[in-house]
């Protein structure tokens, strides 16, 4: 069986911004793959038309009226955050010396 | 104990009118029989003591309409106010939305009872509700078989008799499939007929909410309240909502039906294609024409789907970077780290390779070789169902390859799961209304089914069909009956 190598799955898990064990790149260098190669089917697909298909949706888009609508309360945004300060989301350091 | 959750939906709605039976009653019965039925696993999160004021509530009004006093289960990737949404993901254990989904405000004003939360595949990732951090829940018909998924919970709560009906999500087949391993009836609306406004975002060109229920009537009753445009979601159809419920029981003659060549080709086991050619049988037998059709693409529609899934999936799920909400890491460093540990920790396994699939399809020149090429395959495809329509009322392919299977058989091959869901991939890929309606039986007395599929906001002819077929087969279908 075909497997990706260790820096490709690295590499992968980084676009995707997900850390992965020496144990999980084994694992997902076998599974990622098996899932290429079957997505590699769709090149079998030749004279197709180039026009594209991005969603199933045939109506032309309406939009509102710019009126304020509903709106949430400051307690409501803040209340599923991991950490907060006061009425901040708190987060780590983003930029060091 | 009288078993008022073995009778239809218009017999409970009778004993409410002569007032033989309150909406209390009927709770007291679902939840002994859910705390009877425990390891089945159906439910993440009760909603026990909300249920009863509601029932209380509606006991100080008039009874309204059939679906008035009547529980109804959730999956819970819907959202809902104060009530926890988890996905059946450690990245939203503890989630509890600010908001309902339009389809929950739906159901609380047409009175309807909301149980509880459905267990689920993690995000929906899956066709087995194996992924889900909650542990999988369990077939009724046999408990060491799968239920399907990914709307595994609510296939299980409605077939076991614990509730009348439930909502379950549509990307590739998660409502038909669990419906067809679990004997039950199971609608995929055109996509843009029911609002996404409140689903948790999987693959947004794709999802549909849609109803589960036992039979096509209550199937049909149930969209009936879901259906209809949202201001809230832009792409829901601003197409008046039918009765969908208006031809059933109209007589069936004269139909063209079309069988998509490939939806019965050797992918399909033995024992499927004998229920099917049953039903096909039936169907000639009153005066109905069936052939077989070829539609473009549709031995492509796996890999298709796991392009345009899992490269929508990645940007969806960008979100979860324990900033805002859901889990974050307990461990210490710069915000970079915070992302990738919290995504390490908080996402299952299956969630974090379909991730990282759509990240690197999505990527410099692979975009334009695997997703742009995708998405002309699916113009086409979707092209090809319309022309087919043009000829045929209506399609009939069987629902799945084969009947539920145990569980743990798919957990080590990554392509198990999207090949379980070959027959019903297309209809989302097209955006075309899709049913499952039980149909018969394995060796094993599992439920097969088959699927029904009508060209855009069709549903109405989809239910005709469906309700045909139900009366002509009369199944006995208690065979997934909890205990009492």
């Amino acid at each position: 069986m075909e497997k990706l190598s260790v820096d490709e799955v690295k590499h992968i898990a980084h676009l995707a911004r997900i850390y992965l064990t020496d144990e999980e790149v084994e694992t997902y260098r076998v599974s990622l793959a098996k899932l290429f190669q079957s997505m590699d089917e769709i090149h079998a697909v030749k004279g197709y038309n180039e026009d594209i298909l991005i969603a199933p949706w045939t109506e032309e888009a309406a939009l509102r009226e710019d009126q304020v609508g509903e709106m949430l309360t400051q307690e409501e945004v803040l209340q599923n955050a991991p950490s907060k300060n006061g009425k901040f989301i708190e987060v780590p350091v983003m930029l060091s010396e | 104990m009288s078993k008022y959750l073995d009778l239809g939906i218009t017999e409970i709605h009778k004993l409410y009118q002569e007032k033989r039976l309150t909406p209390t009653q009927l709770l007291d019965e679902v939840f002994a029989r859910l705390e009877k039925n425990k390891e089945l696993n159906c439910f993440i999160t009760l909603r026990k003591e909300e249920a009863y004021q509601e029932a209380l509530k509606l006991e100080q009004e008039e009874v309204k309409g059939l679906l008035w006093g009547i529980p109804i289960a959730i999956k819970d990737n819907i959202v809902t106010k104060n009530v926890r949404t988890t996905c059946a993901s450690k990245m939203l254990e503890n989630f509890i939305p600010i908001y309902d989904a339009t389809v929950i405000e739906k159901i609380q004003a047409a009175g309807m009872i909301m149980i509880g939360k459905t267990n689920m595949d993690e995000f929906a990732m899956g066709s087995t509700s194996e992924t889900s951090y909650f542990k999988a829940p369990k077939n009724p018909w046999k408990t060491t078989h799968i239920t399907g998924g990914s709307s595994g919970g609510s296939a299980a709560a409605v077939a076991s008799r614990i509730v009348p009906l439930a909502l379950g999500s549509d990307t590739g087949g998660s409502i038909r499939q669990p419906a067809s391993y679990t004997g039950l009836v199971g609608m995929k609306p055109t996509y843009g007929r029911v609002s996404r406004y409140g689903l948790v975002a999987f693959a947004s060109s794709l999802d549909q909410i849609g109803p589960m229920t036992r039979t096509v009537y209550e199937n049909a009753l149930l969209l009936n309240v879901l259906a209809g445009h949202d201001v809230k979601d832009l792409t829901s159809s601003s197409r008046e909502v039918e009765d969908y419920t208006s031809l059933i029981g109209k007589e069936i003659q004269g139909l063209k039906i079309g069988i998509p060549a490939y939806l019965v080709s050797e992918i399909v086991s033995p024992e499927v294609k004998t229920v099917f050619n049953h039903v096909v049988e039936i169907l000639k037998a009153h005066g109905n024409t069936v052939e077989l059709v070829d539609i473009d693409y549709l031995k492509q529609a796996v890999p298709l789907y796991q392009i345009i899934a899992m490269g929508e999936a990645s940007s969806n799920l960008a979100r979860f970077d324990g900033i805002r909400y859901g889990y974050r890491t307990a461990k210490e460093g710069t915000v970079d780290e915070l992302y990738e540990r919290t995504r390490s920790e908080g996402f299952g396994e299956e969630v974090k390779r379909r991730i990282m699939v759509g990240s690197s399809l999505l990527s410099s020149q692979k975009a334009k070789l695997y997703y742009d090429k995708a998405l002309s395959i699916r113009d086409d495809m979707q092209a090809s169902f319309l022309k087919a329509f043009e000829k045929y009322d209506l399609l009939l392919a069987p629902t799945t390859t084969t009947a539920a299977y145990p569980l743990g058989e798919s957990l080590q091959d990554p392509l198990k799961s999207f090949m379980d869901d070959v027959l019903v991939i297309p209809a989302n890929m097209a955006g075309l209304p899709a049913l499952n309606l039980p149909a018969g039986f394995n060796q094993e007395h599992l439920p097969i089914g088959v699927q029904i599929i009508g060209a855009p906001f069709e549903e109405k002819k989809i239910y005709q069909l469906a309700s045909f077929l139900e009366q002509e087969l009369s199944l006995d279908l208690e065979g997934g009956k909890c205990n009492d």
